[in-house]
């Protein structure tokens, strides 16, 4: 279990990251969400002991191991250019971690044939330059000449990045099976919701160097508990006009304490006018305007203007043959999906 | 670059025994030596006294020289940029018919530096060559002497600095991104456009610092001067030698050292001013090769393969020179005349017979493998020291580092020779002037600013996540610099070492204050030979020491660039 109490991390005058209090359980696929430059890294790093916090400990299962260096933690990283050893083969980079701890020679060689197959590395490429590989093939080195060492602990930054859209998705999947068969701790750095919301047993979502919620992926898109989380993850329609225009109508809704309201744009529901549209109890329809649609394949997106409120909804099969624009449609919002910030 | 402080490492002891070796030997080297030669100069007597000033400016010939070393550097500024942008034009930019031959006869500066080029030089245009013959058959009263003066020494010195930019200049270009160029053609620009607005000013920061490198090269020019300057063209650098070498005008040389530091520093400063304006951080993300353009208007494609085929002659010619004529007998290396009759191989055999003749090439082939290899590991240590420790202290050391290429290296010869002409406490009481040590040290101290610039280039430019992860994995400090760090820049540094070297090899310009009398390097000897009074004999050696010398850094280029080259090929 990795632990983080108060960690607080300057670089010269610039706080980078403050006040840190997190849990990581053993066995957990943990990840650190948020946008470019609100410390993910830095605290990854922290964790890893490649820097210090300027104040706060960090702890692995009782041990306080803020001081120790990361040669010394059992804790292995996959970088984020990957960091190959450019001037050595596949096979010797596998080998570094292995050769450093002065393991037998056959030793080395039984294990680094193992987890070349566990990461589905062919044979013939152990022996190839790592500029020799693709993208996808130098991550599955990073991959394993981390596991190689048979951490506690396995780090992540955001190994997927640079990489195109389609074996992003392949390799994540492939991720979360290599997790699953070492049951290994996993921490995991990314900006990417969907990955995140995917692979993640619990995320923590990071803003400005604070981490603003802990929760499993449902909890972070279900009950967002803050406007930032809520407006980072997933897309959003803001009704806060809406509702103060019309409090009478919203009597669900914490209307006193609250000003800012959101409702998720696969939540809204809409129905040609002149429908009947059968309403449950917490359920509101208004009148709008179809202004746009974007049409995605899988679904299609419109934007209609509900008062002077535009938002957005997603329909899996489009609305009617003819054209959308100037559509009069009935828009449904259910009350229960509301967030709602102070 | 962690700006954190980094717990562990910092009171590792073998650092800080490092760290302080590296403050004594800038301290005792390049700060002390240079200090103490103003303060014995002026305050030599106990009290301040600026007689020396007095006494130099009353010699006309001092402020002659002065005025011409100033006159030299100015126009080689601007004839070495001229040729060398050329000739890296003509070998990367433009599709020139036969530019691998051109490229090698371009290169050929590199072989071959200093003494031994002038010695080519003299063989095709001095008196007694058979273009001089030649010219005087034409025109008998064409002076014999003719190639001499400020025009010989420019032109021999413009062909003889292009080194640098046939480096350096070849590579920044051919790093430039090929898509600005194909941009630039999209959007409807000319040739030249594309040359003048798109090319030339990514070159500008790369092109700054050989500006700056030519500009000092021709203020302390010392041998083609002597050689080819003649009594109408004296430089600083000759003249600080004539008045080191006499005791009563030890301070005239000084002075006028001192001189020669202070005009550099301030067309450094002005220089470093005007750059700042010219910087620019390339931000492309996928880099396509360079495409060779062909020059579309058909006059000038003509022209420029006309000038391109006139330097290759120009270049070729002095090689050619030196290796025909160590083939020929005194007869015809003294008359410059060659028949059939003239050839023979007894050149070579005398060189090998005697171990007294070899033996400059041992002095200085010693002197190179050593202030090449001291030099590139102590600039390793220093470059590895501020990637890892980026504080005041080693920004200073970053500074300091720099004084040689602030000083002309005569300056820091005549600073070397007084002050370790005396016990120092600095070095523990140990004269210097007159051992052998003492040119290893100079050696050491002029090749560190360009080592460092490369050492430190290559050092940052290295992935900081790829120390990171070799940390990550266990490793050591020690064990990640020699399995990680070092097989990485080794190709780099492979290049600056050699580089260092054949520099060494022939150097003459800062050998001449420093070399033990006994231990003669090769410069020396080269540059004794090319005299007028040499006898033939002598003249015949030298030009053996010259093409072995040819041959040796032909080999040691290729075995280190023919590599980096294959390495790169198998990268891509
Ligand atoms: N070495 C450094 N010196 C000074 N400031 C730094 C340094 N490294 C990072 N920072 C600053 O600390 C903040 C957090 O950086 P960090 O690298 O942790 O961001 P990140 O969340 O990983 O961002 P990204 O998603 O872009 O990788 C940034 O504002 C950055 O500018
Ligand atoms: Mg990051």
């Amino acid at each position: 279990m990795i632990t983080f109490q108060d960690v607080t991390i300057k670089y010269d005058d610039f706080t980078a990251v403050k006040n840190l209090n997190f849990e990581v359980k053993d066995g957990e696929f943990f990840t650190f969400l948020g946008p470019s430059g609100c410390g993910k890294t830095t605290t990854l790093r922290s964790l890893v002991g490649l820097i210090q916090p300027t104040s706060g400990e960090i702890y692995l299962d009782d041990k306080d191991i803020t001081n120790l260096p990361t040669e010394k933690r059992d804790i292995k990283m996959v970088f984020q250019s990957y960091a190959l050893f450019p001037t050595m083969t596949v096979y010797e980079n596998i080998a570094f971690g292995l050769k450093v701890k002065k393991v037998e020679k056959a030793m080395i060689k039984q294990k680094v044939a193992d987890i070349a197959k566990k990461v589905d590395l062919a044979a013939e490429q152990l022996a190839k330059k790592v500029s020799e590989l693709s993208g996808g093939q130098q991550q599955r080195v990073a991959i394993a000449r981390a596991l190689v060492n048979q951490p506690n602990i396995l780090v992540l930054d955001e190994p997927l990045s640079n990489l195109d859209a389609k074996l992003r998705v392949q390799l994540r999947n492939e991720l979360k099976s290599l997790q699953k068969n070492f049951g290994i701790t996993t921490v995991y750095v990314t900006h990417d919701q969907e990955e995140a919301l995917t692979l993640s047993d619990r995320i923590a979502v990071f803003n400005k160097g604070e981490i603003e919620q802990i929760g499993t992926p449902e909890e972070i898109y279900e009950q967002s508990n803050s406007e930032f989380v809520c407006n980072f993850i997933g897309e959003n329609n803001n009704i806060t006009k809406l509702v103060t225009n019309h409090p009478e109508r919203f009597d669900r809704l914490n209307l006193e304490e609250n000003n800012a309201f959101y409702s998720r744009i696969e939540k809204l529901k809409i129905s040609l006018f002149g429908q009947t549209y059968p309403l449950v109890e917490d359920e509101l329809s208004f009148t709008g305007k179809i202004i746009d649609s974007e049409y995605y394949g899988i679904y299609t997106k419109y934007s209609i203007k509900v008062e002077d409120t535009v938002v957005r909804a997603v329909l899996k099969e489009k609305l009617s043959l003819g054209t959308d624009q100037n559509e009069k449609v009935q828009v449904i919002l259910s009350q229960q999906h509301i967030l709602q910030y102070k | 670059m962690d700006t954190l402080k980094n717990r562990w490492n910092k009171w590792n002891p073998v650092t800080i025994l490092l760290s302080f070796f590296i403050i004594w030997f800038v301290f005792a080297f390049l700060v002390f030596p240079n200090v103490n030669t103003i303060y014995e100069t002026f305050f030599g007597t106990g009290t301040f006294s600026l007689e020396p000033v007095e006494k130099l400016l009353r010699s006309d010939r001092a402020v002659q020289s002065v005025l011409n070393s100033i006159l030299l550097a100015i126009i080689l500024v601007f004839t070495v940029n001229i040729v060398g942008i050329s000739l890296v034009l003509f070998t990367n930019y433009f599709d020139i018919k036969g530019a691998s031959i051109l490229k090698l006869s371009y290169f050929s500066t590199l072989v071959y530096g200093g003494v031994a080029l002038n010695l080519g030089y003299k063989l095709v245009y001095g008196k007694n060559s058979p273009l001089t013959d030649f010219l005087t058959q034409i025109n008998p009263n064409w002076d014999g002497n003719w190639f001499s003066g400020l025009f010989a020494v420019g032109f021999v010195m413009t062909f003889a600095c292009t080194s640098n930019h046939m480096l350096f200049l070849s590579s920044a270009l051919r790093n430039v991104d090929y898509q600005t160029i194909e941009a630039a053609k999209n959007l409807g620009a000319s040739q030249i456009t594309i040359l003048k607005n798109v090319v030339l000013p990514t070159l500008k920061p790369t092109l700054f610092a050989l500006t700056i490198i030519t500009f000092l090269t021709g203020l302390s020019a010392t041998s083609a001067p002597l050689v080819f300057g003649g009594k109408e063209f004296e430089t600083i650098t000759p003249m600080i030698l004539t008045f080191a070498n006499s005791s009563s005008s030890k301070d005239l040389a000084t002075v006028l050292a001192l001189v020669l530091g202070i005009v550099t520093i301030i067309v450094l400063t002005f220089m470093l001013r005007s750059e700042q304006k010219g910087n620019y951080i390339s931000i492309s993300k996928t880099k396509t090769t360079l495409v060779k353009q062909k020059i579309n208007n058909k006059t000038v494609n003509i022209l420029v393969h006309i000038i391109a085929y006139i330097l290759f002659i120009i270049y070729t010619m002095p090689v050619l020179a030196i290796i025909i004529y160590s083939f020929t007998d005194a007869m015809a290396i003294s008359s410059g005349f060659i028949t059939w009759d003239s050839f023979t191989i007894d050149n070579y055999l005398l060189t090998f017979s005697s171990l007294e003749a070899v033996r400059p090439y041992l002095i200085s082939l010693g002197y190179g493998f050593a202030g090449s290899f001291l030099v590139v590991a102590f600039c390793l240590l220093c470059a590895y020291l501020m990637k890892k420790y980026n504080n005041r202290l080693t920004r200073t050391l970053d500074f300091m580092l720099m004084i040689p290429w602030f000083l002309p290296s005569t300056l820091i010869a005549v600073g070397l020779t007084v002050t370790f002409n005396t016990n120092q406490w600095v070095v523990l009481n140990q004269v210097f002037t007159g051992t052998l040590w003492l040119l290893l040290i100079g050696y050491i101290i002029v090749n560190i600013p360009f080592t460092l610039r490369i050492t430190k280039s290559t050092f940052f430019g290295i992935n900081q996540e790829i120390e990171d992860a070799a940390k990550n994995l266990g490793a050591n400090a020690f064990y990640t610099f020699i399995k990680v760090l070092l097989p990485i820049i080794l190709p780099s540094i492979m290049g600056i070492y050699s580089l260092n070297f054949i520099g060494i090899l022939p150097d003459y310009d800062l050998t001449v204050f420093l070399y033990h009398p006994l231990y003669e390097p090769l410069g020396i000897t080269i540059m004794n030979a090319t005299g007028n009074s040499a006898s033939a004999d002598t003249k015949a050696l030298n030009l053996v020491y010259t093409v072995i010398l040819v041959i040796l850094n032909t080999m040691i280029l290729t075995a280190v660039y023919g590599n980096l080259r294959f390495r790169k090929r198998k990268k891509v």
